[in-house]
């Protein structure tokens, strides 16, 4: 006798899926892009304001340009296209403070205008918005303004536009009476410069009344010490002679080369140079900011900066030699001893933008290697590429140059740079056999 | 040293722990449960045959059910009256399924861990002998995706195995069913792991337990000495605690992309079955159950309690709104469907609030994904041909080695679904390698590999 409740195989439906674990894992760490282009932001800020306080108010026209030409751009091109990967304008703020760090406080304002259109359209609209793009938006900005001020100078009226706007002969630097308010382009240049903070008044021997050179003016006229540097390793002969050791001068570091600005002031930042590139000692606490955010890997700027380092250490210069003849001398930093060397290794690197490039906008993450070996790898190709520029070749923004040039090549470094994944062969992807 | 220490692995995450309210919780009976659904089903395989009709008295441990088809016959783990056949939602690896199941009511008393009397002189037994006794238990695994015991130990058989490991850690947040099992009954889990060692046949045998909590475990040391098992702590870095990874920090050894860990010679197998497998094996007591963590800030009751296999889930977590139940740890757990109950997947019951992911936004690389990735795999590449559909360039890349561990979307700042959207390619790659067998060939010819 069978009992009618007892329920058959038949009867039974099998298992079906219900759910699956699609949202796993169900807890997630606090930080969201908004925070990294926001922290971002702060730490660019940092430079931002020190060139502030260097340039003056100019600056911070060109600043506030700047941001405001890029969000505008940004949200201009969002209204016509509602592409999505535009990200709440916060990256086209950051582009904007990034584009302002690298221009001249001097820069016209149609400049900045057009320098903020080419970084958002072109460095990032046309390739798909945030995370898509391919050089660093701020940088084609820069690169694209360089290219085309000396070409749109002779079409202007005279006047409107100098077709050295962005790398003058003489740059201003506020002097230390005048920071903040000053005006950059009201500016003298004191006979035999001695440095930012030396006093230039003197007694005049005849009336015997104090005389003030910079009476009435509120900014050194400096040239920039990048075009200095230049002469030793281009061979032009008005500076080839300069590389003579001086040591006798009171308050001075020892000076291997006696026509630039003290080392105290290439790091403080009373230098010529864009409004963010100059102060050393800002950019490099901005920097280690981000790397201590873990928003930025200490390998790529320290790889960028030693690679540098070693170029400008290594590459032939032109000394003076003996009875005004000029030699070339290989292997600057022993040649002409450690200490002048190295000296003149460290106003190589302070004296550019190389600070600014290795710690803000070679480290942007959408244009830079994933892998921490391939940021070792772009760190290297850029700080070489740049310092090679800036020492052979008559190039405005080299270090800029060179670090779109390497933002061509992330593709490829992420493609061949791969980490052996887990329970793979060896170079499996160089090898052909699978598994 | 008492315990071995052993080496680290690439990327991973240093979790919130969130085990306070539970670590020192004594495993104790469930309580207020008044009825239960048995899942017919416990392994996602066919379903078992009940033997019992609607309205049958059955007493604690009787059989209810008779598996086919390599599944496991089904006990009730408490005294009651069959009330119908109905279904429920059984937890089964990533995935949750709706099976038949029967409902029991008039519960009888909700009994602790009995205590283990030795009837079965299984020292003196060969290997063969124990195999067919584990046999006779009709026991499944107790892992997130469990199985027969039988075939668990078939499989080791087959592979060859020469090294057994015990997956000891529990390197999830909130998750301690283990710990208090290795607290309370340490000597018990040692002598099933040489049981089923024994049985399986297999030489070597290691036990990995959580450095931290190495002083809780004095039960281990005289058991492992005793039948010479090798203890390792190892540190808590998540995820430590997935086969795949502990098996390279132990042996050096990698599971090949998309293997099995059978596949260089090493069975692995967890604390709470080896528990089940000596209580069976050496008392003839079929525990029909499972120590399950109850956790989370909106629970009533935390603790680790000793459930029958079929209560409801939401019961169990004695949560005070309808808010979301997950059922096992936070990282590779899911929320539970409704019906759901417990199985011998489901090691916890939280009732917390899942981190709203919120809106995915696009991925600006920032490489998070990548650091972290235990299995070194670029995932922000892997979602760009996700979102490309570049099913061969992920495989290229070695998506199937993915072990699924959750870190990518834990870290993802873009909040994108990183493990979900690797966890589909994986899929994709094992359908498309059936569905386009000749592409093998082709990619041959073109010499990429």
């Amino acid at each position: 006798m069978k009992s009618p409740a007892v329920t058959t195989a038949q009867s039974l439906p099998d298992p079906q899926v219900l759910s699956a674990a699609d949202q796993s894992p169900l807890l997630r760490a606090p930080e969201k892009v908004h925070h990294i282009l926001s922290v971002t932001i702060a730490a660019a800020c940092l430079p931002l304001l020190a060139g502030i306080v260097l340039f003056g108010w100019q600056a911070a026209l060109v600043a506030m340009l700047s941001i405001t030409a890029c969000g505008l751009t940004e949200w201009l091109y969002f209204r016509v296209t509602h592409t999505p990967a535009m990200l709440g304008r916060t990256h086209a703020y950051l582009t904007g403070v990034l584009l302002a760090l690298t221009l001249p406080p001097t820069t016209p304002w149609f400049i900045v205008i057009i320098a903020a259109v080419f970084a958002i359209l072109v460095g990032k609209a046309i390739f798909g918005g945030v995370g898509h793009f391919l050089w660093q938006p701020a940088l084609v900005g820069r690169f694209a303004v360089a290219v085309i001020v000396p070409a749109l100078a002779p079409l202007l009226p005279a006047g409107t536009l100098s077709p050295d706007a962005l790398s003058p002969e003489k740059w201003g630097v506020l002097t230390p009476q005048a920071l903040l308010l000053g005006n950059v382009e009201n500016t003298a240049k004191p006979e035999n410069y001695q440095g930012w903070q030396h006093d230039y008044k003197y007694k005049n021997a005849k009336t015997g009344r104090t005389v003030n050179p910079l009476e009435g003016k509120d900014a050194y006229a400096l040239e920039h010490p990048a075009d200095t540097l230049a002469g030793l390793s281009r061979g032009q002969p008005r500076y080839s002679s300069l590389a003579r050791v001086r040591t006798d001068l009171p308050n001075r570091p020892p000076a291997a080369l006696t026509s630039m600005p003290p080392m105290w002031d290439m790091f403080i930042g009373a230098r010529p140079g864009g409004l963010g590139e100059t102060c050393a000692v800002i950019i490099i606490i901005a920097g280690l900011y981000l790397i201590y955010r873990n928003y930025v890997k200490w390998q790529l700027p320290f790889a960028f900066l030693a690679s540098a380092m070693i170029v400008a250490a290594v590459a032939p210069v032109h000394f003076a030699g003996p009875n005004k003849s000029v030699e070339i001398v290989f292997f600057p930093l022993l040649s002409e001893g450690f200490e002048v060397g190295y000296t003149y290794v460290n106003y190589q690197v302070l004296s550019g933008s190389m600070l600014l490039a290795a710690f803000l906008l070679a480290t942007e993450m959408t244009s830079c290697p994933v892998t921490t070996g391939g940021q070792i790898i772009f760190g290297i190709g850029g700080g070489a590429a740049a310092m090679l520029l800036t020492l052979y070749l008559d190039t405005p923004i080299p270090a800029y140059i060179a670090v779109l040039g390497m933002n061509t090549f992330t593709p490829t470094i992420d493609a061949i740079w791969r980490p052996r994944v887990f329970g793979q062969r060896h170079l499996a992807w160089l090898l052909k056999s699978r598994r | 040293m008492l315990f071995q220490r052993f080496g680290k692995f690439d990327g991973g995450i240093d979790l919130p722990e969130e085990k306070e309210a539970t670590i020192d919780e004594p495993i104790r009976p469930a309580e207020g449960l008044s009825s239960l659904r048995v899942p017919l089903s416990p392994c996602g395989g066919a379903v078992a045959v009940p033997t019992v009709g609607v309205g049958t008295q059955v007493a604690a441990g009787q059989q209810i059910a008779a598996g086919r088809d390599g599944g496991v016959d089904i006990f009730t783990p408490l005294a009651g009256t069959v009330k119908s056949i109905t279904t429920a939602a059984v937890a089964v690896g990533r995935e949750q399924l709706t099976a038949p199941a029967v409902e029991l009511t008039d519960l009888g008393h909700s009994p602790p861990i009995p205590e283990g009397q030795t009837v079965f002189a299984w020292t003196d037994a060969d290997s063969d002998a124990l195999a067919e006794r584990i046999a006779e238990g009709q026991l499944t695994t107790l892992r997130a995706k469990p199985q027969p015991l039988v075939q668990w130990l078939a499989d080791a058989r087959a592979a060859g195995c020469d090294h057994l490991i015990v997956n000891a850690i529990q390197g999830q947040p909130f998750v301690t069913a283990d710990h208090r099992l290795l607290v309370e009954h340490g000597a018990d889990i040692v002598a099933g792991l040489a049981i089923l060692a024994k049985a399986a046949g297999i030489p070597t045998v290691t036990i990995a337990v959580d450095q931290q909590r190495v002083s809780d475990y004095p039960e281990l040391l005289s058991g492992t000495a005793e039948y010479s098992i090798n203890r390792v702590a190892l540190p808590r870095k998540y995820p430590i605690s997935v086969d795949n990874i502990l098996l390279e920090v132990l042996t050096r050894k990698e599971v090949p992309c998309g293997g099995k860990p059978g596949d260089i010679g090493i069975a692995v197998i967890d604390a709470a079955t080896c528990f089940a497998a000596y209580r069976w094996v050496a008392c003839s007591q079929r525990l029909n159950g499972r120590v399950v963590t109850v956790s989370g800030e909106r629970t009533s009751r935390p603790g680790n309690w000793f459930t029958p296999y079929g209560a409801d889930c939401r019961v169990m977590a004695r949560a005070d709104e309808d808010g979301p139940v997950i059922l096992g740890g936070p990282m590779i757990g899911q929320v539970a469907a409704d019906g759901a109950v417990t199985s011998p997947g489901v090691d916890a019951v939280l009732a917390t609030d899942p981190t709203p992911p919120g809106t995915p936004v696009q991925c600006i690389r920032c490489g998070w994904c990548r650091d972290h990735c235990p299995a070194r795999l670029n995932v922000a590449m892997l979602n760009d041909h996700y979102e490309l559909g570049h099913v061969s360039q992920a495989e290229r890349l070695g998506a199937l080695s993915c072990v699924e561990c959750g870190v990518c979307s834990y870290v993802c700042p873009a909040r994108l679904p990183l493990t979900e959207r690797v966890r589909q390619l994986k899929s994709s790659i094992r359908r498309w390698r059936q569905t386009m067998p000749l592409f093998q060939d082709v990619a041959e010819k073109q010499g990429d590999a």
